[in-house]
């Protein structure tokens, strides 16, 4: 009876327990060294080995469901912990967060980009050029005389610092010097790209006094224009994403290219919004054309073994077309409102 | 260059409609940049007023009674001109407006029914008139179309030259082009040479031999004229191309520059002494232009000049006192040959833009000159009566012509095209190039002395192509070789660009922004830079722009200072860009500028942004590259730019690779709301690029045994590097040393002022066993010892 009365009391004092330090208290008054259960089962010591057997095996079922009753309450306990825990701890996670913008990368260099990786697909190496250039590369080696009016075709800066021939230094006003750099130092096969800053004292919402362009030279034995067309054609239909692409190349000047030509793309007007590819208008693209053999000559080329194509296009402009902006001058301006609208993301770059 | 449809058609026989011929011109090369062209306003109509009364409700409006030949309409108007009987321009309801871009919708204004409209020129797009609606003076009928009654039924085109096309600079080259390209045939010029020349012109010529800018003059004098009006035919030709018509005289030689292209000059031969000299004009002298203007001269420039005066600069513009006024009796014509170089230097110097510079400088047909002579004696006499002179001339005209050895295989290597040689003659005959000692192979072309700049067989395959058209060239898909492609991934400059690429994505994801700005900078951050003098442009568009950068510093300041007003708080922009030492030196660089405003917010805290932070930000972009920090040195920073004690260098051996800390407060002073500021240059170009690539990456080291973590505190010199001591202790044992921490360090008078107490955590792991208390404090002791020795520093117990 004994071993029931046990069971009552330790049952219900276990119960009462609200903390685990009281449930360790109780846990000792039954089953520490000199606990309740602890001393029946001293008690044995005295008694017979058959009641031994018998009353042990009692006190031992007792034990253990002492025990099983204790861990039962000691995990309610320890949830009850927890929780009561985790309580103190709620945050009000509705409180709003400040404002972050991304960092955006600069429409120019999502267009870098794309050219470099367009061309280079084509077998374009990039070259590269100072922009501070001498009269030689930017105008003279590319048949671009002196009071020639193609000069004029471009408004030059002039730096104050000289030349060795003792003419003024120029910003260069297109990426073509860099032509003259390669064909200077390198034997054919030539096949590069030159991407970079161009200047031109010029400023409105479609000039900017500095701009960019990419220059393009390919120079081998046979390279001719219907290449010319091809790589451009390419070039646009994968720049613009539109796989049918409508062009039209004309007729044009440049001093350096014989004949020479301006590509055209088709576009019309759909909701306000400039769709390339298609449609009766046109606009223009890039100037391009067949090396003038008098360059060649200047980057001494053999002109009987030797011809190619060459073609320059702006940069900001081609970037303006694709993304439908209107104002060069918003590029340069560092506003970074500007940015975040039309700049890329990591994820877009 | 400016010309209407029926000029054109003085010189082409054609059937091409405007719009056609634009579209043949765009095709061959003279791109067209306008056509006005009115043929939709056929739809509107000349209508008369019958009547009119006030609108009851309101003041400004009339309601009039329009008849337009068919019916009567209705039609609410608010033009103060509005009269009985007047005859106007009339919109039907449904029409487009194209001045005011709206469709007109039949309605009440006002409560009273208006079923059209009367136009303005404006509404029209004729000129930006709205005073009030358009009044017809000329009694059309009612009904007639607008393009009749209006006379818009000559289209203008407006092309854009290229500079080697000085043959189209009149309407007659432009001719001659579109008919080689079958868009009609060339018409022989209307006039007669004159047969009386009555008497020997009292003028004469000299041209000194003093490399004057010219060759070849021929003169005539016109006796007893009468300089009135000119003609209708020649002032409308004026007026279609936004020329004012001033007397026949001035009109006849503007006439015949847009006409043939030839600039010529007319004297009042009364204002001049009997001999014109061509000559350099001597230091100081000056002329008064016909633009009014006065001009100073020097020995570069060629003028006209008689015993006294200049009279003109020649090949750019006539001297206002010896030119043809109403009261003109006596007239001296002079057509000349300048040197275009010479003509375009002057003009350039002088700052004029005239019509006759503009031709002479593109280099003029030399067989036009006699032509030019005749035609306009023809005009002048025609129109003003008188008496001409025989001819007076100076110098001598090289008739000379230019031919070129051309080989028909040359095209298809160039074009890609096979064209047989029998087309490409039959182009080059359209054009009037003559075709001389045909063979199989080749063919000698003499070139038409209107074209100067076709030199080269090269010229002439462009002269083919552009006929046959650009359209016909053959395209070819392009293709990279595998050579080509082995060059590009292992091209030195496409390296660099996918470092710059690396370097872009790891400031984006640091939340710095990439801008572009100018490559220019001001004076002032020039002066403070330090600046090489060089690096100054001469024709600056301002002072803000007046030197090529030697640092971004400013620019950056400027936008991140902008954007602040604009309400910024964390700024952090970056650039990859050129820098200039000298005009002979430019570097591309990073630069990245960062200014972190501090703002209170309980649970989203202050952005912190210090020393740290950068030098964080710079051991991230090296990572990147695939570089080791372990590989750097690092020092204080000596620059101006930057606060002394919170400023570093990091180089690579020798080479500079970073520089980097907060702004110095005195480049501060003139951007009072970025105290708080951070900038670095990261010069990449000074990295071994190439090395980088052929590196493998850094081994990685994954061992699953226990590792062992343990902080050393240690006592160094006050100015002990600690990259060195860092670099020291990764290199102790690097089977066993993981990881090198840093991670506080402190002074205090206890350890003296001379010293600092730096703290860092080792950890270390095999990848083979775990390691034994014994194998621990084996490499615990070896770091105590070497460190000590090394930099005699003290382990604090």
């Amino acid at each position: 009876m004994d071993n029931q009365k046990v069971l009552q009391d330790v049952t219900k004092e276990i119960e009462l327990a609200s903390s685990q330090e009281e449930l360790q208290i109780v846990k000792v008054t039954y089953l520490g060294k000199k606990g309740r259960i602890t001393e029946l089962l001293k008690s044995l010591k005295d008694l017979s080995l058959d009641e031994k057997k018998s009353k042990g095996a009692e006190i031992n079922l007792l034990r253990e469901k002492v025990q099983a009753l204790f861990e039962v309450k000691l995990k309610d306990l320890k949830i009850l912990d927890i929780n009561s825990k985790l309580n103190t701890e709620f945050l009000d996670i509705t409180f709003p967060p400040p404002e972050v913008s991304a960092a955006k990368v600069h429409p120019i260099s999502k267009t870098f980009d794309d050219v470099v990786s367009i061309f280079g697909s084509m077998g374009y190496t990039i070259a590269e050029g100072p922009d501070i250039e001498t009269d030689f590369f930017n105008f003279s080696a590319l048949n671009i005389p002196e009071d020639h009016p193609a000069r004029e075709m471009q408004d030059t800066f002039y730096i104050s610092d000289k030349d060795e021939k003792g003419k003024p230094l120029v910003l260069r006003t297109h990426t073509s010097p860099v032509q003259i750099r390669t064909m200077l130092n390198q034997k054919p096969p030539i096949k590069i790209i030159a991407p970079g800053r161009t200047y031109r004292c010029d400023s409105d919402s479609t000039h900017s006094p500095m701009f960019h362009q990419v220059e393009g030279l390919f120079i081998n034995e046979n390279a001719n224009m219907g290449d010319l067309k091809g790589t451009l054609i390419e070039f646009c239909k994968q720049f613009f994403e539109v796989q049918d692409l409508k062009v039209r190349f004309r007729p044009s000047y440049f001093p350096f290219t014989e004949p020479s030509a301006e590509m055209d793309i088709a576009y019309e007007i759909i909701d306000n919004k400039l769709q390339i590819g298609k449609g009766d208008k046109w606009l223009e693209i890039l100037g391009c054309g067949m090396v003038n053999p008098v360059v060649l000559e200047n980057c001494k080329l053999d002109t009987s073994k030797f011809q190619g194509f060459a073609f320059g296009m702006g940069l900001d402009r081609i970037t303006m077309l694709k993304h439908g902006l209107t104002d060069i001058r918003s590029f340069f301006n560092g506003n970074l409102n500007w940015l975040a609208k039309h700049g890329f993301s990591l994820g877009e770059y | 260059m400016k010309f209407s449809y029926s000029w054109l058609c003085d010189h082409l026989e054609t059937n091409q409609s405007p719009d056609q011929i634009g579209e043949i011109l765009t095709n061959i090369g003279l791109e067209l940049e306008a056509l006005s062209d009115y043929s939709s306003y056929s739809q509107f109509v000349v209508a008369t007023i019958k009547e009119f009364k006030k609108h009851p409700n309101a003041d400004r409006l009339n309601i009039c009674k329009v008849d337009d030949g068919d019916k009567l309409y209705q039609v609410v108007c608010g033009a103060p001109n509005v009269k009985e009987g007047m005859k106007g321009i009339f919109a039907k309801d449904g029409m487009y407006i194209p001045g005011t871009e709206i469709t007109l919708k039949k309605g009440k204004i006002r409560g009273e029914v208006s079923e059209g409209m009367l136009l303005s020129e404006r509404e029209l797009k004729l000129s930006d008139d709205h005073e009030g609606i358009i009044e017809l003076k000329k009694d059309f009928p009612n009904g007639t179309d607008a393009v009749t009654a209006l006379e818009l039924n000559d289209p203008v085109f407006e092309i854009g030259l290229t500079p080697n096309r000085g043959d189209c600079l009149g309407v007659r080259g432009l001719a001659r082009d579109l008919a080689a390209k079958g868009a009609g045939i060339l018409k022989p010029l209307d006039y007669k040479k004159l047969e009386s020349l009555e008497f020997e012109s009292p003028i004469s010529w000299n041209i000194e031999k003093d490399g004057n800018s010219c060759n070849y003059v021929i003169s005539r004098y016109f006796k007893d004229i009468i300089n009135s009006k000119s003609p209708d035919w020649i002032q409308n030709k004026l007026i279609s191309i936004g020329l004012r018509p001033i007397n026949a005289l001035v009109d006849i030689t503007n006439f015949i520059t847009i006409d043939i292209g030839r600039p010529l000059h007319v004297f009042d031969a009364d204002k001049i002494d009997s001999l014109l000299n061509m000559r350099k004009a001597n230091d100081g002298e000056k002329i008064k232009a016909l633009d009014k203007k006065e001009y100073q001269l020097d020995s570069t420039v060629t003028v006209i000049a008689d015993k006294n005066n200049p009279l003109a600069i020649a090949g750019i513009m006539g001297g206002s006192e010896t030119g043809c006024t109403d009261n003109t009796k006596n007239v001296f014509l002079e057509v000349a040959l300048f040197d275009p170089s010479q003509v375009a230097k002057t003009g350039r110097k002088l700052g004029i833009n005239s019509d006759a510079r503009y031709r002479f400088e593109r280099g003029l047909d030399k067989e036009m000159i006699e032509e030019g002579l005749e035609y306009a004696s023809y005009l002048i006499n025609k129109i003003c009566g008188g008496s001409v002179s025989k001819n007076t001339s100076a110098g001598k005209l090289d008739k000379n012509t230019h031919v070129i050895d051309y080989n028909f295989n040359y095209f298809e290597k160039v074009i890609g095209l096979h064209l047989s040689s029998e087309v490409q003659i039959k182009i080059l005959k359209s054009l009037l190039f003559k075709i001389n000692k045909i063979t199989d192979k080749s063919c000698i072309v003499e070139v038409p002395s209107w074209r100067n700049d076709v030199i080269q067989p090269i010229d002439l395959v462009e002269e083919i192509i552009r006929i046959q058209g650009y359209e016909n060239i053959e395209i070819k898909s392009p293709y990279a070789t595998h050579e080509e492609k082995e060059k590009v991934t292992s091209s030195l400059n496409n390296k660099k660009f996918s470092v710059t690429k690396k370097i872009k994505k790891t400031l984006i994801s640091n939340n710095f922004s990439e801008v572009i700005s100018f490559s220019f900078q001001s004076e002032q951050a020039h002066n403070l830079l330090k600046g090489d003098s060089s690096l100054k442009i001469s024709n600056a568009i301002s002072d803000e722009h007046a030197y090529m950068r030697s640092s971004l510093l400013f620019n950056h300041l400027e936008i991140i200072e902008a954007n602040r007003k604009k309400g910024f708080k964390n700024l952090s922009v970056f650039e990859l860009g050129p820098v200039y030492n000298d005009s002979k030196s430019q570097e591309n660089i990073l630069f990245g500028l960062t200014s972190i405003q501090k703002y209170n917010n309980k649970h989203y805290p202050i952005n912190k942004f210090d020393f740290f932070s950068l030098s964080e930000l710079i051991s991230k972009i090296i990572n990147s590259l695939n570089f080791d920090m372990k590989n750097f040195n690092i020092d204080r920073s000596q620059s101006i730019l930057f606060h002394p004690g919170q400023s570093a260098e990091l180089r690579m051996g020798k080479k500079l690779i970073a520089r980097y800390g907060k702004i110095h407060p005195e480049v501060l002073e003139n951007f009072p709301k970025l105290s708080n500021t951070f900038g670095l240059e990261f010069f990449y170009e000074n990295l071994p690029i190439e090395t980088m690539y052929k590196k493998k990456l850094n081994k990685t080291h994954d061992s699953s045994f226990q590792f062992s973590e343990k902080d050393f505190s240690f006592i160094f010199e006050k100015n002990q590097n600690l990259f060195e001591v860092h670099r020291m202790l990764t290199g102790i044992d690097k089977k066993l040393i993981q990881n090198v921490e840093f991670f506080d360090d402190y002074n205090s008078s206890e350890i003296g002022d001379d010293f600092k107490s730096v703290t860092f955590k080792i950890t270390i792991q095999s990848d083979e066993k775990t390691l034994t208390e014994e194998d621990l404090e084996n490499v615990h002791q070896n770091i105590i010892e070497k460190i000590s020795q090394k930099f005699n520093a003290k382990l604090r117990s």
